[in-house]
């Protein structure tokens, strides 16, 4: 494709993998005794995960046309390209090697293991990707920390620079709390709407998955939908996300006098779609001075008034309440593989799970799958967690603590396994 | 139930499949084209192609005769543009005659809401000649809707903003559209179908009188190509409107598609501006990446890559892509790059 920003490193192609900081951060530590410790620990409780939980892992129907990729602890690099003939090969593949990530293709090849030129694209799901960093909540200001990329050296909350060095060099620790969440399910009830509602897809068509870390990952399974090219995809994203929404598409117009009026009468207009959620909101009665312009003028003069707003920029700010913040990126990108549905995210070492009932979803007990036998860390930084209905107040230094736990604050670089514990994993 | 077209219908969509069975069911053979009482029909064709390239006009052939005759005219035409095999007046015959049809289209679409006949044949069209299922809504409100993926699948190659997803009434897995709105939507089908038609059309022994015509064509066609080198160097260099159309969108940061930009570049190139000079200028998109737009530029130009040249499309081209905003200082010429005057060297 012309001019679009086609050639992607395998980095780019993957959601929700550390980006080139937090890799590049990784590698200084690679060669530590502490990280080794820790990846080499992390691995056993995984390879008991997948001999636990294999279950978990939600395969596609047509298993053997889609690309999988894996990343594993011993080292960033990133397998791609490869491809099980069936669910049995995959499982013994996962409890040989136990990978820190596991990623399959939403997209269906003829030969997918062949580099992305050769593969014959036969069609995708749909993906939406809603991320913690992308609702941009104040809580997250201050229950995340900062890593320094120069002197490793963390701090709570997120900074410009290294409070300790200086630094500029750093990266944000995202640990979601409770309102996080709350505000990421949000995102997704719109967005389920928006494709019950306008889309037309079936809710049996759309299964919600909590992407193991901070946010969530719909996939879905139309097949009127699976033919879409990337710039098709990318169109829908707009949709969602409110770009580009003129002023007429309400339905009315700015006359000369700067007055707003219904466009002509005989433009016909149907209560559905982003003109029916943004005049609800408005509360604007479109109808009830169908006759009258200055009726209508009347009621938007009221509305500015009331508001204290301009009423282009009132429209504009609905727009942008009602829109969901999805990724863009992921939605359009027909190559990518994404997480597998009931694998371990290497970020958090939860699960990405199924949410069969998003309202009571709670990720730091339903996507937690380690027990809870004590082992000792030591933690960098005070931390407060939530986990399976219990509040953990983690302080720097050794801790005592459920698997689970260490589990998650080791994932996140905010803990190193302390070495006694290595003997009996 | 099955629906039969009227002889009305065939008259003005000559292009549908019932069209060329009647033509099979009448055993005509193309010869007879040569028979003295045919060449009227010859002549009307090559009347229509002519006024069609020369004159950009479609107004005098909205009128239609009898179905035989409208659809011998209409394979009549094919048969002279097949033979003379010029890329470019193929292309503006389809998109003028696919115009006149958009008219009649129009007409028998809003008078298809109280006809349910009229409506379930118009229906039949677009399933025919686009694969597409459209569907009435008639009981509030007149209005056709697609399939949301149908409808995106063709409004991206739009760049105007009402075209947008965003700026429809989507409900259900629809797209809500108007008359002229759902008849814009397929244009540029109407017109690749056409094009089809005389591509695909294969061993024929052509009629003497089609060859006759088609060789007017040809001598038309390098007269005509001939005289814009002379034509050119004494006029004033314009920015095309489909140029300036996208310096505009360019400015306020909306996304170009994939064609705009390959008319842009190829047309900024061709102008003699450097490629830093167009990289800067395309950095206004929002998916900008300066190594890659470089490197494209670099390939456009020839320098990277295979030593092959892009030259800028030609304004039939730019209109198959919806690119085109002709104006009045377009008159006569094929391609853009005529208005820049001077610096015009074939
Ligand atoms: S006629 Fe040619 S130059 Fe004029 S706007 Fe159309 S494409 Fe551009
Ligand atoms: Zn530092
Ligand atoms: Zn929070």
């Amino acid at each position: 494709m012309f001019f679009h920003n086609n050639d992607k490193s395998d980095l780019n192609d993957i959601a929700d993998i550390p980006r080139e900081k937090e890799s590049a951060l990784k590698d200084d530590f690679k060669d530590s005794k502490s990280h080794q410790n820790n990846q080499n620990w992390l691995k056993k409780n995984y390879k008991k995960y997948y001999f636990n939980f294999y279950a978990n892992i939600t395969l596609p129907e047509k298993i053997h046309l889609h690309e999988f990729g894996f990343r594993h602890f011993e080292g960033e690099k990133m397998h791609r390209h490869l491809s099980f003939k069936n669910s049995g090969e995959l499982h013994a593949f996962v409890l040989k090697f136990a990978p820190s990530d596991i990623y399959c293709s939403s997209s269906l090849y003829s030969r997918p293991t062949e580099p992305m030129d050769k593969k014959e694209w036969g069609g995708s799901e749909l993906i939406f990707d809603i991320d913690g960093k992308d609702l941009h909540l104040e809580c997250a200001l201050t229950h995340n920390y900062t890593k320094c990329h120069d002197c490793k050296s963390i701090h709570p909350g997120v900074l410009a620079k290294c409070t300790n060095c200086n630094s500029s060099r750093i990266y944000i620790i995202d640990v979601p709390c409770k309102n996080c969440i709350v505000s990421l399910k949000k995102e997704v009830t719109k967005l389920v709407n928006f494709l019950i509602d306008d889309f037309g897809i079936e809710r049996s068509g759309i299964f919600i998955y909590f992407s193991g870390n901070n946010g969530f990952h719909l996939h879905v399974l139309d097949s009127d939908y699976y033919p879409l090219l990337s710039n098709e995809r990318s169109e829908m994203a707009s949709y969602l996300l409110g770009k580009g929404f003129k002023m007429e598409t309400l339905g009315i117009k700015k006359t000369q006098g700067d007055k707003f009026v219904p466009l002509s009468k005989s433009k016909q207009l149907l209560e559905a779609g982003w003109r029916d959620r943004i005049l609800k909101k408005l509360k604007i009665n479109f109808y009830s001075s169908k006759n009258s312009d200055s009726d209508f003028s009347k009621q938007i003069e009221k509305l500015e008034n009331a508001m204290k707003c301009d009423f282009q920029q009132m429209v504009l700010k609905t727009v942008d309440d009602l829109s969901v913040k999805i990724d863009p990126m992921v939605t359009m990108d027909i190559h990518r593989i994404f997480r597998l549905p009931g694998s371990l995210n290497s970020k958090s070492g939860l699960a990405k799970i199924l949410c069969n009932d998003l309202k009571s979803f709670d990720p730091f007990n339903e996507a937690c799958f380690f027990d809870k036998s004590k082992v000792d860390i030591v933690c960098f930084s005070p931390v407060s967690l939530l986990f399976k209905g219990k509040r953990y107040g983690i302080h720097e230094g050794n801790n005592h603590v459920p698997r689970y736990v260490a589990v998650y604050l080791i994932s996140k670089g905010l803990a190193n396994i302390d070495l006694k514990d290595i003997q009996d994993g | 139930m099955s629906i039969k077209l009227g002889t009305n219908d065939l008259a003005k969509y000559p292009f549908l499949n019932e069209a060329s069975l009647y033509i099979k069911d009448t055993h005509f053979d193309l010869l007879e084209f040569d028979r003295s009482e045919m060449s009227f029909i010859i002549n009307r064709s090559f009347e229509k192609i002519e006024s069609f390239i020369k004159n950009n006009e479609t107004r005098h052939y909205y009128k239609i005769d009898k179905f035989e005759i409208e659809i011998l005219t209409f394979l009549a035409s094919l048969l002279i543009l097949k033979s003379a095999s010029i890329d470019i007046i193929t292309k503006k015959f389809a998109l003028f005659e696919s115009m006149r049809f958009e008219k009649y289209l129009i007409d028998d679409l809003k008078n298809s809401f109280k006809d349910e006949t009229k409506r379930l044949i118009l229906l039949k069209i677009f399933k025919e000649v686009f694969k597409i299922d459209v569907y009435a809504e008639t009981k509030t409100i007149e209005l056709y809707k697609i399939r949301v993926p149908e409808y995106i699948r063709r409004s991206i190659l739009f760049h105007e903003q009402e075209w947008k997803l965003i700026n429809r009434t989507v409900k259900d897995g629809y797209v809500y559209l108007d008359v002229s709105e759902i008849v814009r939507l397929f244009r540029n089908e109407l017109s690749l179908l056409i094009i089809d038609k005389i591509k695909n059309m294969k061993s024929i022994t052509f009629p003497k009188q089609v060859l006759i015509k088609s060789q007017k064509l040809k001598n038309y066609w390098d007269s005509v190509n001939k005289k814009t080198d002379v034509d050119i160097v004494n006029k004033k260099s314009v920015t095309p409107p489909c140029i300036d159309h996208l310096y505009r969108v360019l400015d306020t940061g909306e996304n170009l598609p994939h064609s705009a930009r390959l008319l842009l570049a190829t047309f900024l190139l061709f102008s003699g501006k450097s490629i830093e000079e167009i990289t800067e200028m395309f950095k206004k998109l929002p998916d900008f990446n300066e190594r890659i737009t470089r490197y494209q530029l670099e390939h456009l130009s020839g320098k990277t890559g295979s030593s092959k040249k892009y030259f800028v499309p030609s304004c039939e081209k730019i209109k198959m892509e919806n690119l085109c905003h002709e104006t009045n200082v377009c008159k006569g010429i094929i391609n853009p790059v005529q208005l820049l005057g001077k610096r015009m060297k074939i």
